[in-house]
C-alpha cells in the first residue's frame, strides 16, 4: 500500500517539477516578455488581425 | 508555385505586402496540405466511436428506468454496455478528436509541415483497432473492472507506441518551427502529449502489482482518472479554445500574460486534484485534504480563462450568429468556466456529503466532457475540415440543427441530473427514508436523461452527415461560402 502511494506522490512531483523546469526554461528563453508579439503571432499578413476566419456555409461575406 | 512579377504589379501600390500575404497563404496551404491525410483519418475515426458510443449510452441510460430491457443478453447487461460508452467515448471519440485537432495546432502554431506523415495513419489504425478490440473485451466479459482503465493491459503496448510517435512528432515540429515563440495552446498541446502516456503507464503497470489492492487501488484509479480529464483532454480543448476564438474574430487575446498564468496553475495544481472521488473513503485524511486543497486552487486557471475569453469576446459576440466554430468553442469555454467552478467546490467535504455517489456526480461528469469538452472539439471539426479538404460544409441549417440539439441535449441532461441527484443524496442520508423512495423519486428525472441522450444523438447523426459529405465531395468544387474566408479561388489555386 505505502509503494502505491509512494508512486502517486513521486509521479504527483515529476509532473510538479516537469512544470517548474520547463516554466524555467520558458523565462530563460524570454517567452514570458513581449506579450502582444505572443498574442499576435497567430495572425499573418494573409489572416491578418481584423479579419475574421469562419461563416457558415453560404453566407454573403 | 512562385509569385509572378505580373501578379505583384497587378496588386500595387503595396507589392510587398501582396508578397507576404501569399508566401503566408502558400505556408499555410502546405501545412494544411500535410496535415490531411493523418487528421481526417483521426477525426473521422473519432466520428465513428462517437455514434458507436451514443448507441450503448442510450442502452445504458434506458436501463436506468427500465432495468429489464435488453436484460437476456450477458453481453448487453448495465455492468458491460456502461464501460463499453465510457471507453468508446473517452478512448474512441474523444481521444481521437484530440490527436487529430492536436497534431493540426502544432503544425499551424509551429508554422511546419507534419512530418513522419506515413507512420502518423498507422498509428490510427493502431488505435482504431486497440479501441475495438478494448470494446469486444469488455462486451465478452473481460473487463478489468476499473474505471477508465477496463481496457485488458496489453493495451498499453498500443498507446505507448501510439504516444512515443505522438510525442516525436510534436518534438520535431517544434524543434523546426518558424515562429520563434511559443503560443500559449503549445504549451497545453504539450503537457497533454507528455503527461498522458506516463499517466497511463503508471496506472496500467501499478494495477498490475500484487501489492495495490483495496484503497491503494481506488487511490490510483481515481488519480488516474481525474487526471485523464485534467492533464489530456482538458488542455486539447483549451488549446483549442485559445486559438480558435481570436483566430475567428480576428482579435488577439486580451491578456496574454493572465493566459500564462492559467497555464502555469494549471500545470502545478491540477495533478493534486484527483484524490477528492475519495471523499468519505477509507484513507488517511491529509490524502483527501491534499486533493481538496488542489481541486480549490483550480479556480485560479479557470478564472484566468474565463475573464479573458470573455474580454476577447466583447464586441464581437453577434458573430456568434454567423459563425459555426465560434458558436461551439464559446459555448464549450463558457461550460468549462461553470463545470470547474462546480467541480472546485463539489470536492468540499461539505458538498460531497449529499453529492458522492449519487446522479449529481455523473451530471457534472456529462457537463464536463460533452458540454465543454465536445463541443469545442465540433468546433474544431468545423474550423480545420474545410481547410483539409478544400471544401465547403454541405448544410448551414444542418450545423444549427447539431448545435441546438447538442447544446439542448447536455443542459437538459445536466439539470435533471443535478436536481435528481442532489435529492438523492438527501434522500439517502436520511435513515427514515426507505430506499426504494430514492430509487422512485430520480425515475422520472433519469427518463428525462434519456430524452437529453436521444437530442444528442440526433445531434450526432447531423454531424456524422456533415463529415461524411464534406469528405465524400471532390475538392474545390463547391465553394460557395465563406468558411475559407480567405479567398478561396486563390487557396484553391495553391493547393492544386
Amino acid at each position: 500500500m505505502s509503494a502505491a502511494y509512494i508512486l502517486i506522490w513521486g509521479c504527483m512531483l515529476l509532473f510538479g517539477c516537469s512544470s517548474i523546469c520547463a516554466l524555467l526554461w520558458a523565462i530563460r528563453t524570454g517567452q514570458m516578455t513581449g506579450s502582444q508579439e505572443g498574442a499576435n503571432s497567430i495572425f499573418d499578413a494573409a489572416e491578418p488581425i481584423g479579419k475574421p476566419t469562419d461563416a457558415f456555409p453560404g453566407a454573403k461575406r | 508555385m512562385s509569385v509572378t512579377a505580373t501578379e505583384i504589379n497587378a496588386a500595387a501600390p503595396d507589392p510587398e505586402g501582396y508578397v507576404n500575404e501569399r508566401v503566408d497563404l502558400l505556408t499555410r496551404v502546405q501545412i494544411d496540405r500535410s496535415c490531411r491525410q493523418t487528421v481526417v483519418w483521426y477525426y473521422a475515426s473519432a466520428v465513428v466511436w462517437l455514434l458507436l458510443g451514443s448507441v450503448f449510452a442510450m442502452l445504458s441510460s434506458i436501463k436506468m428506468h427500465n432495468p429489464d430491457f435488453l436484460a437476456n443478453y450477458e453481453w448487453l447487461t448495465f455492468g458491460r454496455v456502461r464501460p463499453v460508452h465510457l471507453n468508446l467515448v473517452g478512448y474512441g471519440w474523444s481521444s481521437m478528436a484530440a490527436v487529430g485537432t492536436l497534431l493540426w495546432l502544432q503544425a499551424r502554431l509551429c508554422k511546419v509541415r507534419l512530418p513522419f506523415r506515413r507512420v502518423l495513419p498507422v498509428t490510427c489504425v493502431i488505435w482504431n483497432l486497440t479501441v475495438f478490440a478494448g470494446m469486444i473485451a469488455i462486451l465478452a466479459g473481460y473487463s478489468q473492472g476499473i474505471e477508465w482503465l477496463e481496457f485488458p493491459p496489453q493495451a498499453l503496448g498500443s498507446f505507448a507506441f501510439i504516444f512515443v510517435i505522438l510525442l516525436a512528432t510534436s518534438l520535431k515540429m517544434f524543434a523546426e518551427r518558424k515562429v520563434k515563440h511559443t503560443y500559449v495552446s503549445q504549451w497545453y498541446l504539450f503537457a497533454a502529449v507528455i503527461w498522458f502516456p506516463i499517466l497511463y503507464s503508471i496506472a496500467v503497470v501499478s494495477m498490475q502489482l500484487p501489492s495495490v489492492t483495496g484503497a491503494a487501488k481506488a487511490t490510483i484509479n481515481w488519480w488516474f482518472g481525474h487526471n485523464t480529464l485534467g492533464l489530456w483532454v482538458t488542455p486539447v480543448a483549451i488549446a483549442t479554445s485559445y486559438f480558435m476564438i481570436p483566430k475567428v474574430i480576428g482579435k488577439p487575446i486580451h491578456s496574454y500574460h493572465i493566459s500564462l498564468l492559467g497555464f502555469w496553475s494549471l500545470a502545478l495544481f491540477y495533478n493534486w486534484a484527483g484524490t477528492h472521488h475519495l471523499v468519505g473513503g477509507p484513507l488517511p485524511a491529509w490524502i483527501i485534504t491534499v486533493g481538496i486543497v488542489g481541486s480549490m486552487m483550480m479556480l485560479i486557471p479557470v478564472t484566468t480563462l474565463a475573464i479573458n475569453h470573455h474580454l476577447t469576446m466583447i464586441g464581437s459576440f453577434h458573430m456568434l450568429k454567423t459563425s459555426p466554430t465560434l458558436r461551439f468553442v464559446v459555448f464549450g469555454s463558457m461550460v468549462y468556466t461553470l463545470v470547474s467552478a462546480q467541480g472546485c467546490f463539489e470536492a468540499l467535504r461539505s458538498i460531497s456529503r449529499v453529492a458522492h455517489f449519487t446522479h449529481y456526480t455523473v451530471a457534472h461528469a456529462h457537463l464536463g466532457l460533452y458540454g465543454f469538452f465536445s463541443m469545442i472539439m465540433f468546433g474544431a471539426y468545423y474550423y480545420i475540415l474545410p481547410r483539409l479538404t478544400r471544401n465547403e460544409w454541405s448544410s448551414a441549417p444542418l450545423i444549427k440543427v447539431h448545435f441546438w440539439t447538442a447544446a439542448g441535449g447536455v443542459i437538459l441532461y445536466f439539470a435533471a441530473l443535478t436536481w435528481a441527484g442532489w435529492y438523492q443524496g438527501e434522500m439517502m442520508n436520511n435513515a427514515n427514508i426507505p430506499f426504494i423512495q430514492t430509487v422512485e423519486y430520480t425515475r422520472p428525472y433519469l427518463i428525462a436523461r434519456s430524452v437529453g441522450g436521444m437530442l444528442m444523438s440526433i445531434a450526432h447523426i447531423c454531424f456524422a452527415i456533415l463529415v461524411w459529405r464534406i469528405l465524400r465531395t471532390k475538392p474545390v468544387s463547391q465553394f460557395h461560402g465563406p468558411t475559407l474566408l480567405a479567398n478561396p479561388q486563390s487557396e484553391a489555386g495553391l493547393a492544386s
